[in-house]
């Protein structure tokens, strides 16, 4: 019956492409009503990857794909970060032969964080990799820690590659839900310039979740991200495999074991990700170089740390869809020491989660002292927003809300000074969309 | 120079939310003013605090499973407690913390975790666990007699409170206490209980006004007159919400 069911969606898939549409979930919609269990149709005889974190998920999916391309295989990946169970069977179909095959060297996905175990109670997986867990649209996934549960509960019994941050203590707890697993690969990054003693933005994981005593931090990196230990258990005290230092954020520059890797952002999180990319590689066996060349060319330009320049004006964009993600770009920003101002796009439609409580977790503090000149508010939240940046203490007269994004966009560039966009998930692509109208 | 003195219990618990945002309102709406805002922490370990020095109580959200934790730390305190909430001191609490000072919490399994005991309501979990009030929510409450005012926020909440006897306000959007309810959260002069995020405090500038002049009225025992404030992004902001939540309604 599968085999009926692949030449009809083989069929739509072909329709859509002629309508010059990508059909992110529609496949994989229209092949679960088929059947539901239509996941266990593909035969796979490759390696299979999967990233699943709250944040950086895309960015770190397309680098391990990049990479292995680089390396001269043919990888197949859901790229564009349709990271559901829909999303993974669309990706599937439109590379599989009539009889489910998949002919390719490598799959990797990205993979949402409720669906890992959903996904892969069917689907054969060899490498999983744990980034990071956030608060993250409350309202929508349910606490982190009911998520924590769920994936802990699913690698009981799973026996492949994980590869854990060691520095996150939501996520080194996994490498203990299955003690006969032997393949636990935990990295981390040494203490960077900006690392505090105390934890600046809000974060998550205070107490082991072993013995329930107050973890121990030697320093923090950002939000809960840091040197952490069990006073009690010892909690966190694992074997590194992969460990990033002299970390330079200015020359954009890190090393592992002694090897000096160049790559294109700036920020302490996508440090984390190369590291556990780079950990991935070890595994498998690419080669060093083949991976200094991938990290110093690979450039996602999707909203992500984007860079670009608007009518000659320096422009950061940068996705941010919980208070980690704005307290990180806010800190690139405060990092720099030049004027800037700021559009902030706040969005609250149901993929953003309709609760937008999370932006009074952002540090807005400091903003006119870092030389913040001038903030824009945009979104269907653009009320909120301003509220919100204005009982940081930045002067209300200087903040502009601007419901409309072409507005917005065209209030920000009434300027010559340096720019910042932060948008939530919704509100990223259109706003691009707009920012990218006006060059 | 007047000064309120702010207690924010748990701070690095009960904080899943953005409720902490309620404490930076009111300092920004003290300040503004020139009264001076003091904000002493108290969690797990630090030396016992007296309620009764405080002008101000507040408490917020936190995760499930860390909510027992701090059940039993807060016990401790109990008469003292209560002492303050019978001389006047303010108490705000929200969501998990509202749930605290009721007689218990009853979760999925059966379990049962005691409450403070100094208010006559408790909570038991919806034994679905994907079921929660979820969204943004609209009351109407009367802080002071004959004047009517809406208050916005959002909840997210699988407890369902029973027997509040004296609601913080009638529901014109969303679920209340209970799923579909028609009243929400508890209301005593000086004890506001609600299961009500956005922060609370953000989207009403009145009702932070409320606190303020009840704690400088009992403090300097006046009949203080609040300098107005620029509210301009607040009141465009609740025009904007309340349109769109009330039309749906
Ligand atoms: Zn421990």
């Amino acid at each position: 019956m599968n085999y009926i069911y692949m030449i009809i969606l083989k069929f739509i898939n072909i329709l859509l492409k002629l309508a010059g549409k990508q059909g992110g979930n529609v496949l994989g919609k229209i092949a679960k009503k088929l059947n539901p269990n239509f996941l266990k149709f593909f035969k796979i005889d490759c390696p299979v990857i999967a990233v699943t974190a709250t944040n950086g998920k895309t960015s770190t999916n397309n680098c391990i794909a990049y990479t292995l391309e680089m390396a001269g295989y043919k990888v197949i990946s859901n790229k564009q970060g349709n990271n559901m169970e829909t999303g993974i069977i669309s990706t599937l179909l439109k590379n599989s032969t009539i009889t489910g095959k998949i002919k390719a060297d490598y799959i990797t996905f990205e993979v949402d964080e409720s669906y890992v175990p959903k996904i892969f109670k069917i689907f054969r997986l060899d490498t999983l990799v744990v980034l990071n867990f956030f608060r993250d649209q409350l309202d929508r996934n349910g606490e982190v820690e009911t998520l924590i549960l769920k994936i802990n509960e699913f690698l009981k019994t799973y026996t492949g590659n994980l590869v854990l941050n060691n520095d996150d203590p939501n996520v080194a707890r996994l490498g203990q839900a299955n003690p006969q697993n032997k393949n636990i690969y935990y990295y981390s990054v040494d203490k960077y310039q900006y690392a505090t003693k105390t934890m600046t933005d809000a974060g998550e994981g205070k107490f082991c979740p072993f013995c329930k005593t107050r973890l121990e931090y030697e320093y923090y990196q950002y939000s809960h991200i840091g040197k952490f230990k069990c006073p009690k258990c010892d909690y966190g005290n694992n074997e590194i495999y992969k460990k990033a230092e002299n970390v330079d954020l200015k020359n954009k520059t890190f090393e592992i074991e002694g090897i000096k890797y160049n790559i294109n952002e700036n920020s302490i999180y996508t440090i984390y990700n190369y590291v556990a990319v780079q950990s991935i590689m070890s595994i498998y066996n690419i080669e060093t170089e083949i991976v200094l060349k991938a990290f110093s060319q690979f450039a996602l330009n999707n909203g992500r740390l984007e860079k670009i320049q608007i009518k000659g004006i320096p422009t950061t964009i940068n996705l941010a869809k919980n208070p980690t993600g704005a307290n990180v770009s806010l800190r690139l920003l405060k990092e720099d020491e030049e004027e800037k101002e700021l559009l902030f796009v706040l969005n609250d439609n149901i993929a953003d989660g309709f609760d937008v409580s999370w932006i009074w977790d952002i540090n807005f503090d400091k903003l006119s002292e870092n030389k913040v000149t001038r903030i824009i508010t945009a979104g269907t939240r653009y009320y909120d927003i301003a509220i919100r940046i204005k009982t940081s203490g930045f002067d209300p007269n200087k903040i502009i809300p601007c419901p409309d994004l072409e507005k917005a966009v065209k209030e920000l560039y009434k300027t010559t000074t340096k720019k910042y966009v932060i948008a939530n998930y919704t509100a990223l692509q259109p706003i691009r969309k707009e920012l990218l109208k006006y060059k | 120079m007047q000064e309120l003195k702010i207690l924010y219990l748990y701070p690095d618990i009960l904080e899943l939310y953005g409720d902490y945002g309620n404490i930076q309102v009111l300092q920004y709406r003290m300040e503004k003013r020139g009264i001076k805002c003091i904000i002493d922490k108290y969690s797990i370990g630090d030396e016992q605090p007296n309620f009764l020095e405080y002008d101000i109580v507040f408490a917020g959200g936190g995760a499930d499973n860390e909510q027992s934790i701090l059940a039993e730390d807060l016990v401790k305190y109990k008469e003292n407690i209560k002492e303050a909430v019978q001389n006047g001191v303010f108490f705000l609490l929200i969501c998990g913390a509202y749930q605290l000072f009721g007689k218990y919490y009853k979760g999925v399994e059966g379990n049962i975790i005691e409450g403070l005991d100094i208010f006559p309501y408790y909570t038991e979990a919806i034994t679905d666990r994907k079921k929660r009030c979820i969204g943004n929510i609209v009351l109407e409450v009367e802080l002071e007699s004959n004047k009517k005012t809406k208050v916005i926020g959002f909840e997210n909440h699988g407890g369902q409170t029973y027997n509040s006897l004296s609601p913080f306000g009638k529901v014109l959007y969303g679920n209340g206490n209970k799923f579909g309810d028609d009243k929400e959260g508890f209301f005593l002069g000086n004890v506001i209980a609600t299961y009500l995020h956005g922060p609370l405090l953000s989207k009403n500038p009145e009702l932070s006004d409320y606190i303020i002049k009840y704690c400088l009225d009992r403090k300097y025992n006046q009949n203080t007159e609040l300098k107005q404030l620029e509210d301009t992004f607040e009141q465009q902001c609740r025009t904007q919400l309340l349109e769109k939540f009330l039309k749906k309604a």
